[in-house]
């Protein structure tokens, strides 16, 4: 029996070449028990679980970044040398499980040999060797493993399929029972590494160079990747997933927002009037009500794109897209982060990584936030409601308008960087397309799970602490009862003299105080003082917007749930009692929402994704200024045109 | 059963469906060592799977998507034409 103080293992990393079931395995070995943050000092995702035996016992599991050697340049591949030799900030692992593609052993060996002469206790868990019996291709498990002098384990992790077995071979390195030495490979430059992992695959019953392919993929390849055929199916998918996207999580949105509604209206009914209601409504449920919202969007976007990426057919997303994203100075690899930049832009950022060419990582990381993320919806939503208030359906049109403009905006943003501060063209592909395969719902339903919370512990955070000081701003210092307020409250009309009290108290506050300060600014672009403040609240994160004007509207609702909200704020008036929100205004305001640079954790993840402040001061300069004059030429060009 | 050319070619020439042997690359580094670590090591086996901009190429077991001008600056010795 094992007992603890013979333990070596507490901590076992999982490595592999990208696409070789890493992430299912993670998810066989550790189920829920795992958490999703980021290696220490990095931006880099590390997920953390426990695997726990049913003999009592367990480890830590680390799940690292695929990735096809040791010796390639990039964070990712820095991360898991350091970790490999227990240098820098990252904590050190007692052994590897090294994941091997069965249908692919010759190139994975590669790694496997530069692992070895790591000096790492290993077990290599032979994968996906029901698809390779399939392809014809066996491999003698027990010849491998006497050949490297580590265990290897046969298994299928979608299936879950072995993982007892690679589970009791870990703790056989636990407990010092291993019962072969270690055999490194005798040299170490990558050609040479390459001869010996042929030498080993032959000798385990290999074929080095047999390029057999999947018959299954050659066939679906020559449809999905067909320039006119592939491009429809493209269309399809991407309609069919922001169709899903849109109809699916419009029920969790629309309960969410009902119960967070609710809970407000219970705080300002049960509470007695004053400050602790007032943050505790506005400040406190409104903001983490602002979060939550969109959750639901953001998990079921990163299910349908786990999904879509299990099955293979991400990679030849990016390859169809290659030929349109290169004649904009952008190559096809951007087509994912610019997916998912949709959900948001912190991680469309962070995906980058996938991007080879620094040049090409760095023009996305600039133009992605120009993609419409699911925090500028509740602004749409307004806008174009007040814009078209009796006509739906040039609404929906407007509304689908400001994503066409987005990604307008991000793919003509590329191609000026390419003739101007970026010069060049994008790096050729060098693309691995991984066999098509059956997505697994469980690593769907796990990375839903982990992005949702991720989401929640970053931008959550940032966006509730700035609901609080906003409404503090906004609240304080409080002002004396308007005799306008109380003319109505003695009328009886307690409703109208609360919005009038409301507004009196917005404009006397330090944000109204400073809206004022900086309204000149965006006068031009036909925005007064409670526009100017709307705006700049909203630069820490878009979707205070609607916050911000349903308080200066003097009121606490919902304004997307709440018809009466909505006409109170389409009603606002300026100082001189002309329409906050003439259609001029509006449609300006919604050309400046999808242009500008409103998010601070985006221009946080870019500076930390990009390495340098000024690739996050150049993102902030260059869309604050095309939004800026885009929303002045749509107000002006209006105005000139007769339309208020 | 169609001939292949025996000379060195670009890969980008090679006919759809023909498999040949890696014989030299002038890539720059980056690229190459990306094509190593995916299996395209010296006389590895190569077949063009796509003809196109971008065309696909099969190393061992590993699908390829790649640029015609990086396919333009891989030469190869042509072997067989797949007759599969």
């Amino acid at each position: 029996m094992a007992v603890s103080h013979a333990r070596r293992v507490s901590r076992v990393a999982l490595i592999g070449n990208p696409n070789t079931g890493k992430t299912t395995m993670f998810n066989r070995l550790c189920g829920v028990r795992a958490k999703t943050s980021n290696f220490p000092g990095t931006t880099t995702t590390m997920r953390v679980g426990q695997h726990l035996r049913g003999d009592g016992f367990g480890w830590d599991v680390v799940d690292l970044p695929g990735l096809y050697g040791l010796g390639f340049d990039g964070p990712e591949v820095r991360i898991v040398r350091e970790i490999l030799h227990g240098d820098g900030a990252h904590d050190s692992t007692d052994a590897l499980i090294v994941i091997v593609d069965a249908t692919n052993l010759s190139r994975n060996l590669i790694l496997v040999g530069e692992l070895l002469l790591s000096g790492k206790p290993m077990v290599i868990a032979l994968n996906m060797t029901d698809l390779a019996a399939r392809r014809g291709v066996t491999i003698d498990a027990d010849a491998l493993a006497d050949r490297l002098g580590v265990d290897v384990i046969p298994v299928v992790a979608s299936k879950g399929i072995g993982v007892p077995a690679l589970s009791d071979a870990v703790e056989r390195i636990a407990n010092a029972q291993q019962t072969r030495t270690p055999k490194p490979p005798p040299v170490s430059q990558a050609e040479d590494l390459g001869n010996w992992a042929d030498e080993v695959l032959t000798s385990a019953g290999g074929r080095p160079n047999d390029n057999s392919s999947d018959p299954f993929t050659e066939r679906l390849d020559r449809f999905l990747t067909h320039p006119i055929f592939g491009t429809l199916v493209f269309l399809l998918v991407m309609g069919g997933l922001f169709w899903t996207l849109f109809a699916l999580a419009n029920y969790p949105m629309d309960f969410i927002e009902a119960t967070f509604a609710y809970l407000g209206k219970l705080a300002t009914t049960y509470l007695p009037r004053g400050p602790i209601a007032d943050l505790l409504a506005n400040g406190i449920i409104g903001g983490i009500a602002g979060t939550v919202v969109f959750l639901p969007q953001i998990c079921l976007l990163f299910f349908l794109i786990s999904l879509l990426e299990d099955t293979g057919y991400l990679a030849r997303a990016a390859f169809v897209n290659d030929r349109f994203f290169r004649r904009f100075g952008l190559p096809g690899h951007a087509f994912v982060p610019m997916l998912t930049a949709h959900a948001c832009a912190l991680p469309g950022i962070m995906s980058t990584r996938l991007i080879p060419s620094r040049r090409d990582r760095i023009v996305t990381i600039l133009v992605a936030p120009f993609i419409s993320c699911s925090a500028r919806l509740p602004v749409y939503v307004l806008l174009t409601g007040l814009l078209f208030a009796s006509r739906p359906a040039l609404a929906g049109v407007a509304f689908a308008s400001c994503y066409l403009l987005g990604a307008a905006a991000a793919f003509g943003s590329a191609w000026l960087f390419g003739r101007t501060v970026f010069r060049g063209t994008p790096r050729q592909m060098v693309l691995e397309l991984p066999t098509y395969k059956r997505p697994s719902i469980r690593t769907a339903l796990l990375t839903a799970k982990d992005q949702g919370l991720a989401f929640i512990q970053t931008a959550g955070t940032v966006i509730v602490a700035i609901c609080i000081v906003m409404w503090w701003l906004s609240a304080y210092p409080r002002s004396a009862p308007a005799p306008q307020a109380e003319v109505l409250r003695a009328q009886g009309q307690v409703a109208q003299a609360d919005a009038v009290q409301a507004q009196v108290q917005q404009s006397n506050s330090v944000i109204g105080r400073v809206g004022r300060v900086v309204e000149p600014v965006f006068r031009p672009l036909g925005y007064d003082w409670q526009l100017s403040v709307g705006l700049m609240t909203s630069f820490l994160a878009r979707e205070v917007f609607v916050s911000t004007m349903t308080v200066l509207a003097g009121d606490q609702g919902d304004p997307s749930a709440d018809p009466g909200v909505r006409q109170r704020i389409r009603t606002m008036t300026r100082d001189d009692g002309t329409l906050v929100f003439s259609r001029a205004t509006c449609a300006s305001a919604l050309v400046f929402f999808v242009l500008a640079m409103q998010c601070l954790p985006t221009l946080a993840v870019t500076r930390r994704e990009t390495g340098a402040l000024k690739y996050a001061v150049l993102q902030l300069t260059y869309m604050s200024s095309v939004a800026w004059i885009a929303a002045f030429l749509v107000f002006q060009g209006l105005r000139l045109a007769g339309v208020s | 059963m169609k001939d292949c050319p025996i000379a060195p070619v670009r890969l980008c020439d090679l006919e759809e469906g023909c498999a040949a042997r890696f014989h030299e690359a002038s890539l720059d580094s980056e690229a190459r060592d990306l094509l190593r670590a995916l299996g395209l090591t010296p006389s590895s086996v190569v077949r063009l799977c796509k003809r196109g901009e971008p065309c696909i190429v099969q190393v061992r077991a590993t699908r390829i998507g790649l640029s015609k001008l990086v396919a333009g600056q891989i030469y190869v010795i042509p072997e067989s034409r797949e007759t599969a």
